[in-house]
């Protein structure tokens, strides 16, 4: 239940004040990145740390994670065939092997089509998704965001705050 | 005036670190049981039985990981284990974890158990796994290819409850299906003859000859002469075209009849199986000597090829030859596992490789061990390595009445041609597992003997020797199923009860397709003659019967295509050699006049003088 909480806090705060557009909407991409991917791969790690040290929203790359995580169920077929296509492309055979064999880099699971195939994906899409998740939350705060933050049932999650480790990562 | 804007969040390194402390703590934790369990789900599917590890401790700093208690199942016995290690190190090459190929430089193992009894029965592994799967192809594969004899026996005295169906017999289709060749044949060939009309060519030869023979050519004109010539030539070409075909006819007939020939030797063929069938009916025991080793220990010899078989399988699936790209399945999550392509390169590390191993229990360990094994080259991609895996292990091990002695190599090369498997085991002073034999009440206990076993597969083909000796073994009767001393199970159990000496040799040859399994052992003369002296005069009396029941039902059809046949090729090795005589007594007779004719004709010519 606290999590939940929590998460609804993010959302709201992500979509309402805590960092510019910009920010949340590059938070959003990360968070994006690792809701796309298999989240046990050494990527995320990567991903993971920028979002946190960066100066982007972490609560929209929370909030990311969350939306794509479940079409991420969806498309994995789709990231399969495009990671195989990836994997057996014949002009490709020489960077893989080449990358196969040096050290630490097979831990990042490259070599699997869903990996590869969503990691793909998500670097064709991460600029798009910026764009729109960016313009959305300008929308947002422009039309419903007042009425939202007045209303009785976000005082009442407001007041239900117990703690908050995300205002650590708040953007400056 | 805005505030500059920050690109890093440096206040966040805190609570990085902070996470990637608990993530250190959580893998100090949780890390050694997450891999003993993957390990145990990895090599239960790679080995297609259960694996048990009671501890797995990851040495980080040493680049070792040392297993404790590691039991490995039978796969077709679930309350032993083939391999019991007490204590197991792996010390591993750092640099080749770094690219996340296991190189293992050095094994260490203390405490080494074989065949042992489990104290839970094991469960059975996944049937969607691939060993579980290569397990029950070649099962299937078994049945399909091997059938032994029964050595179900009754009492003799069950003839008179023999009753045949016609439609089981074998003989039965096999003549209607002969008989409708034999019409075939027999209408097409009378059709043929019929549309030659050899008769009426004679008739009208004789006839022209007649004609011919009865002209003075001196008195005939020249017109005349030659229009008689020219029907003659005319009837000659004729002839001869009726002669070829008759030829043609002989001829097809000739090679259509040896198939005849060899249709009638398949009826034949299928009469002795339909007394074989009749003798099952009776469930006659078969005395032919070879009968009661396959019948005895051939499942039993053949369970230990299976079992070969399928590691050579395994080893082929998962050792591929070359150095092709080639996929394995993802890793297990809730999400699509996918496929792990692999891209091997020439002099890098293979993904797995054990480069040499050596095992040495010394003697006073566990009472009596004496026991030594060595092995390198195990490796999962061959090409890469370009050595053999071998594995040689020799021995005693010790910890009960009398040590167990090993003698084991293996060898398996799966680079630079076809791939080839081997391997030969020796096992001595083993006790041996009691034998159920199918289809009687008989159980062996072969107690303490020797068991020799080898085994090839080199390509599609397939080599094995299996062998058991065992000095002292027990018989034991199911009393309730033995019927009176004077059943065939009772004479039988009075044969085997004196017999305590077991040798058995079963050899495997051919291909996988199309393999042969041998199986003798010293019971089989043995049993042979003593139940032909007991049962021969039953015996003989009771298959002469069941003979008769047969012949009743089929010797009256055997009998009529027979006749069909031999009228029909009587027929024809009448009519045809005829015919043909008159077609050349008529074309000569024809040639003689025409020849008589035009000299005649030529000698009243006057030929004026130069």
């Amino acid at each position: 239940m606290l999590v939940l909480l929590k998460m609804l806090q993010s959302l709201f705060k992500t979509l309402h004040s805590e960092g510019s557009p910009g920010q949340v909407a590059a938070g959003f991409v990360l968070g994006a990145g690792m809701g796309l991917t298999p989240i046990l791969a050494a990527h995320n790690l990567v991903l993971f740390a920028a979002l946190v040290l960066l100066n982007v929203s972490f609560a929209g790359g929370m909030l990311g994670l969350a939306s794509f995580t479940p079409l991420a169920f969806i498309f994995d077929p789709l990231f399969d065939r495009i990671g195989a296509a990836l994997l057996r492309s014949q002009a490709l055979q020489g960077a893989w092997t080449d990358w196969y064999n040096v050290p630490l880099v097979p831990y990042t699971g490259f070599n699997n089509t869903v990996t590869l195939g969503s990691f793909a994906a998500w670097l064709v899409l991460a600029v798009p998704i910026y764009f729109a998740a960016r313009r959305g939350i300008v929308y947002y705060r422009a039309t419903w965001g007042a009425r939202v933050m007045a209303s009785r049932w976000m005082k009442g999650l407001k007041a239900s705050k117990a703690y908050n480790v995300y205002n650590w990562f708040r953007p400056e | 005036m805005s505030a500059r804007f920050k690109v890093f969040r440096w206040r966040a390194i805190g609570p990085l670190l902070f996470f990637f402390a608990v993530f250190i703590v959580l893998w100090i934790l949780f890390a050694d049981g997450i891999a003993r369990r993957q390990s145990e789900d990895a090599l239960s599917d790679l080995l297609g039985t259960q694996v048990d590890i009671r501890h797995l401790r990851i040495r980080e700093a040493d680049a070792a990981v040392d297993i404790g208690g590691l039991a490995i199942a039978d796969p077709r016995d679930s309350t032993r284990n083939l391999i019991e290690a007490e204590d197991l190190t792996f010390d591993l090459d750092p640099v080749a974890l770094a690219e996340k190929k296991i190189v293992i430089d050095r094994v260490s193992l203390l405490g080494l158990g074989v065949l042992t009894r489990r104290e839970t029965p094991a469960r059975r592994v996944s049937a969607d796994g691939p060993t579980a799967q290569l397990i029950r192809q070649t099962d299937e594969w078994a049945r399909d290819k091997f059938t032994f004899p029964s050595l179900a026996l009754g009492r003799l005295d069950s003839l008179k409850q023999l009753v045949l169906n016609p439609e089981h017999l074998g003989t039965v289709k096999a003549v209607t299906a002969v008989v409708g060749r034999l019409d075939s044949l027999a209408g097409s060939a009378r059709r043929t003859l019929d549309q030659i009309a050899a008769g009426t060519l004679v008739d009208s030869a004789t006839a022209l000859a007649d004609r011919l023979a009865v002209l003075d050519p001196r008195k005939t004109s020249p017109l005349e002469i030659k229009n008689l010539v020219e029907g003659a030539d005319h009837l000659r070409r004729r002839l001869d075209g009726a002669g070829k075909e008759l030829a043609a006819v002989q001829k097809t007939v000739t090679a259509v009849s040896d198939g005849l020939t060899q249709s009638l030797a398949e009826v034949n063929a299928a009469r002795e199986r339909d007394y074989a069938f009749a003798r099952g009916l009776l469930k006659l025991p078969d005395l032919n000597a070879p009968q009661f080793g396959a019948g005895l220990f051939g499942p039993v010899s053949l369970a230990s090829f299976q079992r070969a078989l399928v590691y050579a399988q395994v080893a082929q699936r998962y050792v591929p030859p070359g150095l092709q790209p080639w996929n394995r399945p993802g890793p297990k999550r809730a999400r699509l596992a996918g496929s792990d392509v692999e891209f091997p390169r020439e002099r890098a590390y293979p993904r797995f490789l054990l480069r040499q191993g050596e095992v040495s229990l010394g003697a006073g360990e566990q009472d009596a061990h004496a026991f030594q094994a060595s092995f390198g080259g195990i490796t999962s991609q061959p090409a890469l390595y370009g050595k053999p895996a071998t594995l040689s292990a020799s021995g005693k091990l010790g910890g009960r009445e009398v040590p167990l002695g090993i003698q084991l190599g293996v060898y398996s090369l799966h680079a630079g041609g076809p791939s080839k498997d081997s391997m030969t085991l020796r096992l001595t002073d083993i006790e041996l597992p009691a034998i159920e034999v199918e289809g009687v009440p008989f159980t062996l206990t072969p107690g303490r003997g020797t068991v020799g076993f080898a085994f090839a597969m080199s390509g599609e083909r397939i080599a094995g020797t299996w062998t058991l000796a065992a000095p002292s073994v027990r018989w034991a009767a199911d009393t309730s199923r033995v019927h009176g001393e004077t059943s065939a199970e009772g004479l039988l159990w009075r044969v085997l009860r004196g017999l305590t000496d077991l040798k058995v040799r079963a050899d495997l040859g051919g291909t996988l397709a199309s393999p042969t399994l041998a199986v003798r052992s010293n019971l089989d003369d043995a049993v042979a003659g003593s139940l032909r002296a007991m049962l021969g005069e039953e015996l003989e009396k009771a298959e002469a019967k069941a003979r008769e029941a047969v012949d009743q039902l089929v010797g009256p059809q055997v009998a009529a295509l027979r006749g069909q046949y031999d009228t029909f090729m009587a027929d024809l090795a009448k009519r045809v050699p005829l015919e043909q005589g008159q077609l050349d007594a008529a074309d000569k007779r024809l040639a003689k006049e025409v020849k008589r004719l035009t000299t005649g004709a030529l000698g009243g010519i006057q030929i004026p003088k130069l």
